[in-house]
């Protein structure tokens, strides 16, 4: 595994508990982070990201990228992240989900409860973390269909439910399809396989309303997407959003941020979360920059 | 369209292997012509000596293989049997072969016990049996007049004078061949002959099974060895498909025997051939297949191949554009699960104006003892102006000891071609594979999709579905024996 945590006092959770144990496992968790203690008081609830002094470097060149990120969010929040190309959002996304280009050298991350960085990328997917990638890779040779029933039938494995044979996957994956306001022959396609930018974008929002989340992060998904389809992926959005879950999204402009409301804004700057306040931030920003606003930290 | 244009493919190298090499040549030549002396030395290799007595004994020359054979039989006996040091046979181990007793295959019962083909879904289908047409498990549908399926024996007592003398004019080029297309040309027992006359486009494909059905255990020195041979000639605007399959007897699954076989294509111009071929025999077996194909101005010859049985698997195809104007499309994908090799040797040449080719070829390397082997020549001669000439290999090793060794080449005379060429050797590729896990896939799974994604690149070349889902669900469980 690439993905490596150095942090000693994570690794005595266990991953293999089952559900109902999670929440007698709260003491537990506190005394290993006290941070969470602080935030879960408050709330009466463990959090459901709890990012803590994560450090992260690119595993071929060592060059240290996150330097000790910090970040909560709890059920039912909607945070953005902005800041300066370069500053190192994407990279905490994907270190997020494991991108075995990153080596985490420091912090830790608990995910519902659970030490996310002990986890498979896999693993961490089916425990309810989906990230929409900035760059969708494309996959000759597999069809978008296959590939959404492969990953819809292995979500629903790890729920115990029966896996869809193809009629039923493919009535389900329809009425995602409007959701999204995608038309039916890009099931038919091959993974992003000549996907216009804005059609790859939809894409990993059909993925994710295929799939669901507990947390998804949306890297940019707004980034190269005409007004009407902005417009479709912000009401997507929302209505996949339930009190239950939440939503990270990486953002340089006001409009998707208008549409989806986040209660948190955050301003990465230098692989570090150098400021947290709400949406009337983004008017500094707009007004003056990033300088000031990291500056003032 | 002016100018060399060269192109290689970024090339991502190795990073599951320290042993394979893959190397580029890119020669530009002039043109030589080396004279051969006419004088005949005969062999002092005790080997092939053996090998061709064996042959002479094995079977009656067949009347009208007479000059085939005499001329095959004397090309053998001067030709020393392929070392190392053959550049042809530079990557491509034949010792085990070396080491067999061979032995010719005898004559077949009139109607052998062999587990007939699944894919029968073919109206016209013929049986080749250790090398010999064999009736009662073949099934030749009605063809327009003129038409004809079947051994040249047939065709000879049938009096269609004409299509016999036609035929025996065309079989017998020596040109280019090696020592196991003279081993053909010498114990070749019969020919099997598709004819289809001028403007006779053929709606049906003709499918043709190739079976061994004499093999000796693993472990036996014994080696059983068949030629079959086939001629396809197409005349002036007719068109045919032709699908060549050569499979495993569920009986020997696991026997050693040598299939040796020869296809030649004639096509007249105008015509057009597709050729799928797909070869699964036994993980033991020696399978070496000589494809030469002449194409007249303006044809079209478009293969498909998928290869993955055999401990040693060799296809030479040949190739040559006898006129303008003339289409020729290659794909091909090699599948080394096993201690196996798998080597294609081709040859493209353009000697006419405006020659158009595209090749593909593929191969997938998962065995540790695995191999895999390219060599691609495409050579575009003086007066080939215009050509437009295409070849790409791309090379899937995902053992750490997992070989390729490929070299595409180029030898260009004319000045005024677009020709270009790629060759990459890779892993899967990281980012894919994140992108499978990303959405909850387990790595294995998505490995095994994605390999089976490479080479279905060329499975969906395959003219016909019902061959694309056999050869889909065979390379399907080679990859993933668990799911059979
Ligand atoms: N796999 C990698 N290999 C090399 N450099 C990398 C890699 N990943 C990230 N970097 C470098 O790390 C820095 C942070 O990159 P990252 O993609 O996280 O920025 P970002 O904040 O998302 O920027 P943008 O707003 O432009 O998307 C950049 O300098 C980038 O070049
Ligand atoms: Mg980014």
């Amino acid at each position: 595994m690439a993905i490596s945590s150095s942090s000693s006092s994570s690794s005595s959770l266990s991953l293999s508990l089952p559900f109902q144990f999670r929440f007698s496992l709260k003491t537990q968790t506190r005394r290993n982070f006290p941070c969470v203690t602080a935030v879960a008081a408050a709330s009466g609830e463990v959090p459901l990201l709890q990012v803590n002094d994560l450090r992260a470097k690119i595993v071929e060149s060592n060059l240290e990228i996150l330097k000790g990120v910090n970040l909560t969010v709890n059920r039912g929040e909607v945070h953005a992240i902005m800041g300066k190309n370069g500053s190192g959002k994407s990279t905490f996304a994907k270190v997020l989900v494991g991108h075995p280009d990153y080596e985490v050298t420091g912090g830790s991350v608990v995910f519902k409860g659970e030490n996310l960085l002990e986890m498979e990328p896999e693993e961490r997917a089916l425990e309810g973390l989906f990230m929409s990638f900035q760059s969708p890779v494309a996959i000759p040779g597999v069809s978008n269909d296959q590939f959404l029933a492969m990953a819809y039938n292995a979500r629903r494995k790890k729920l115990g439910l029966p896996e869809l044979g193809p009629l039923e996957c493919f009535s389900y994956l329809m009425e995602k399809l409007q959701l999204v306001n995608m038309k039916v022959d890009f099931l038919n396609r091959n993974v992003n396989e000549g996907f216009s930018g804005g059609e790859r974008k939809r894409n990993e929002i059909l993925q994710l309303a295929v799939l669901g989340a507990d947390l998804a992060i949306l890297d940019e998904i707004d980034s190269g997407l005409d007004v009407d389809a902005l417009r479709d992926v912000a009401s997507a959005v929302n209505k996949i959003l339930t009190p239950e879950n939440s939503l990270l999204m990486i953002t340089h402009y006001r409009r998707i941020l208008d549409l989806l409301k986040p209660s948190h804004v955050h301003v990465m700057d230098n692989g570090k979360i150098a400021r947290t306040g709400d949406l009337s931030m983004v008017d500094a920003i707009e007004a003056d920059g990033y300088e000031p606003v990291s500056a003032l930290l | 369209m002016s100018g060399i244009a060269l192109i290689p493919a970024p090339c991502n190298l190795l990073t599951a292997s320290s042993s394979s090499s893959s190397k580029f040549q890119k020669t530009i030549t002039t043109k030589t012509r080396v004279s051969l002396n006419n004088a005949i030395s005969i062999s002092s290799d005790p080997f092939v000596l053996e090998l061709a007595e064996a042959l002479e004994d094995s079977v009656p020359t067949p009347q009208p293989l007479h000059n085939l054979r005499e001329a095959s039989s004397e090309s053998l006996l001067s030709s020393s049997w392929p070392s190392r040091r053959d550049e042809p046979f530079r990557f491509t181990d034949l010792s085990f072969l070396r080491s067999s007793q061979i032995l010719p295959a005898p004559i077949p019962a009139p109607t052998p016990t062999i587990t007939p083909f699944s894919t029968s879904q073919f109206p016209c289908h013929v049986s080749i049996v250790d090398g010999h047409f064999v009736s009662s498990l073949s099934e030749i549908s009605e063809f327009p007049d003129g038409v004809y399926v079947g051994s040249l024996s047939n065709l000879n007592s049938n009096l269609n004078s004409i299509v016999a003398e036609r035929v025996l004019e065309l079989v017998c080029g020596l040109e280019n061949g090696d020592l196991f297309w003279s081993i053909n040309g010498m114990g070749a027992p019969d020919l099997t002959v598709v004819y289809v006359p001028e403007g006779c486009r053929l709606q049906t494909p003709v499918h043709l099974g190739y079976f061994s059905s004499q093999g000796s255990k693993d472990g036996s020195n014994a080696l059983y060895l068949s030629n079959p041979r086939v001629l396809v000639v197409v005349e002036k605007g007719g068109e045919v498909d032709i699908v060549e399959e050569f499979s495993n007897d569920e009986e020997n699954e696991n026997e050693c025997y040598w299939t040796n076989a020869a296809l030649e294509v004639v096509i007249g111009e105008g015509g057009k051939v597709r050729h799928s071929y797909i070869q699964t025999q036994s993980p033991l077996a020696a399978h070496i297949k000589w494809t030469s194909v002449r194409q007249e101005s303006s044809s079209t010859y478009e293969l498909t191949e998928v290869s993955t049985g055999g401990k040693l698997g060799r296809h030479n195809l040949h190739i040559k554009q006898l006129g303008p104007e003339t289409v020729t499309e290659l794909s091909t994908l090699h599948l080394s699960v096993g201690n196996q090799t798998q080597d294609l040797h081709s040859s493209l040449v353009f000697d006419h104006p405006r020659g158009y080719s595209r090749q593909l070829h593929k191969c997938i390397v998962t065995h540790s003892q695995g191999q895999a082997v390219f060599d691609g020549n495409v050579k575009v001669n003086r007066y080939a102006q215009q050509t437009d000439a295409g070849q790409l290999t791309r090379s899937l090793l995902l053992e750490p000891r997992a070989t390729v060794n490929v070299k595409p080449n180029l030898q260009i005379i004319a000045d005024d071609v677009k020709c270009s060429h790629g060759a990459a050797i890779s892993d899967l590729e990281q980012s894919q594979l994140l992108y499978f896990q990303a959405r909850g896939i387990d790595s294995e799974t998505a490995r095994r999709v994605l390999i089976f994604a490479f080479g279905g690149e060329v499975i969906d070349k395959f003219p016909y579905s019902s061959i694309r889902d056999k050869v889909r669900s065979q390379i399907k469980s080679l990859l993933d024996p668990s799911s059979k």
